[in-house]
């Protein structure tokens, strides 16, 4: 069985079982809320808002890691690629009931990217016209600091972007993983 | 079955919370321990290897480094998933559980005791999880225990440990 | 037959324009109004005398859709209304095409004189069309359905994190979509 099926299997069951389901517009409001709160307080940075969001998910992400882990139980991945198939098939499956694609690996295997066929938390949204959004907000940008936070904290360091959204009027919404490093135990401080 | 302490080590080597439970009381011996637990009136462990001049600190430091490098070991010999479940002296059982975030939870038993992984893991999810990583007044790291010391955490893990337990 | 469509924010202020012809029996979608040197502003002012009808019109029923709820005759202008629950109105103004004169349609009782002067072309989408009588139960079934789907749309956009309410929608996507709800409908 391919990593990639078994961890749909495992998305689906916990899916299914373990998850405490919400509205899907109280989500989407509230997130588009924060999103146009955060472009009113800096006054139309984007590249500042943008900032913004991949912080606030990094520090999501740290703490969802822990969720994710008592939840399904799973254990570490052997390579990049199965962190790929888990991100997509319980991670995403589970948080946001969707499950974006894994493709365009580079050789090295250490560098995907997601394509996101649907994307809940960007239901509704039109980017403000003010010609500038379109070039410069990447709306769901909270998603890369996610992945950075919780995959982090299971001692990888990645760098995410995204590089195409639907929003923008792309046509797809892509998000690009690379693996920076794996990160090393810390040791305790050195007390003699 | 007796349960004598329990450890929290994040992934910083720190340790973010300890609590120890007293079998019976014995002679009064002070602590040092800053940590809002019940405090120690004498070492859980069995006198043989608790002095009375080791502070709680002392000791967690002990355990960390002893579990730290046993788990090394483990996995130079078994692989990169291979990791120790207890070990015994004669005189306590040590039970060790660590989650993919590598953090590590540890506990002191008497030799009666069964395997306790199970009780670590849950411990892990329905406690740790429920009560200091999803608070989100609670830091996300928990330097000098801030966070892990709630009440929420401190009296389920009470209950946990009296009730469930023993 | 050719339609301007505006919506009012609870407090009248206008939130949304458009103007288009019909589809149907071959029309080409562009509008082509009675008098196309006043028709700019006259098809507001006729749409915003309605006002009055319309929040007489709201208490009769629990109803979103009013129908059709005023004329103007000079302009051979039918007013239709809808309603949201939030108080926002949506109004339609047609004005069937100008018919020969010998024509039984509903435009035919105005008087001709005033009526001179508009381009001829607009008699294709004529008689045989559903719209062509603006008072016929085809007629306010077929403004119903725009005016459901408009609302459709008109929620999904006004969700837009980045819309404010009381703001003007200038949206793109919605001026299409509605203008797609037209072509389907009307």
């Amino acid at each position: 069985m391919s990593s990639a099926t078994k961890a749909s299997r495992i998305g689906e069951e916990l899916w299914k079982t373990r998850v405490d389901k919400v509205n899907a517009e109280l989500v989407t409001l509230t997130y588009g809320t924060i999103v146009a709160q955060l472009c009113q307080d800096y006054d139309g940075n984007y590249h500042e808002v943008n900032k913004q969001l991949e912080k606030m998910g990094y520090n999501i992400g740290m703490r969802l890691i822990e969720d994710f882990l008592a939840k399904s139980n799973v254990g570490r991945c052997a390579n990049f690629r199965e962190t790929a198939d888990m991100i997509s098939k319980v991670g995403f499956r589970i948080f946001l009931n969707i499950a974006p694609t894994v493709t365009n690996w580079t050789s090295d295997n250490n560098q995907f990217s997601l394509i996101f066929d649907e994307n809940p938390l960007a239901d509704f949204v039109e980017l403000p016209d003010d010609g500038r959004a379109q070039d410069e907000l990447w709306f769901s940008n909270i998603l890369c600091g996610v992945l950075r936070g919780a995959l982090e904290m299971v001692q990888m360091q990645i760098e995410a972007h995204f590089v195409s959204d639907v929003l923008r009027g792309d046509d797809t919404t892509e998000m690009r993983v690379s693996l920076v490093r794996y990160i090393e135990d810390e040791m305790p401080p050195d007390e003699e | 079955m007796v349960v004598y302490s329990f450890y929290i080590f994040d992934r910083h080597a720190e340790c973010i919370y300890k609590r120890r439970w007293l079998p019976r009381p014995v002679s009064t011996v002070g602590s040092k321990s800053s940590r809002p637990t019940s405090e120690a009136s004498a070492p859980g462990l069995p006198a043989t290897l608790g002095q009375s001049a080791r502070t709680t600190d002392d000791d967690a430091k002990l355990i960390f480094g002893t579990v730290f490098s046993l788990r090394n070991m483990a996995r130079k010999l078994g692989g990169e998933d291979d990791n120790f479940v207890t070990y015994r002296t004669s005189q306590y059982k040590l039970h060790y559980y660590e989650t993919p975030t590598n953090i590590k939870f540890v506990m002191l038993t008497d030799l009666k005791s069964p395997s306790m992984r199970v009780a670590l893991q849950q411990i892990y999810i329905n406690l740790y999880v429920e009560y200091v990583v999803k608070n989100p007044l609670s830091p996300v790291e928990h330097p000098g225990g801030i966070g892990v010391n709630n009440e929420l955490f401190e009296e389920s893990l009470e209950q946990f440990v009296t009730r469930v337990l023993s | 037959m050719s339609y301007y469509f505006t919506i009012l924010s609870p407090t009248d202020v206008p939130l949304f324009n458009i103007a288009f012809g019909t589809s149907k029996s071959g029309g080409d979608g562009i509008a082509r109004f009675r008098f196309p040197d006043t028709a700019q502003y006259m098809n507001q002012f006729i749409i915003h005398s309605s006002l009055d009808v319309v929040e007489e019109a709201q208490w009769m029923n629990g109803n979103m859709y009013l129908k059709h709820i005023d004329t103007y005759p000079p302009a051979s202008a039918y007013i239709s209304a809808f309603l949201t629950p939030s108080g926002a109105r949506f109004l339609l103004l047609h004005q069937p095409p100008q018919l020969p004169s010998n024509s039984a349609g509903a435009g035919g009782s105005m008087s001709g004189s005033l009526l001179l002067g508009s381009g001829g072309s607009s008699s294709r989408a004529s008689a045989s069309s559903v719209a062509a009588n603006p008072t016929s139960p085809q007629t306010e079934e077929a403004v119903r359905q725009f005016m459901t789907e408009v609302y459709e749309n008109y929620v999904k956009t006004v969700m837009s994190p980045f819309y404010r309410q009381g703001m003007e929608i200038k949206s793109s996507v919605f001026r299409g979509r509605v203008t797609a709800a037209g072509r389907k409908w009307l």
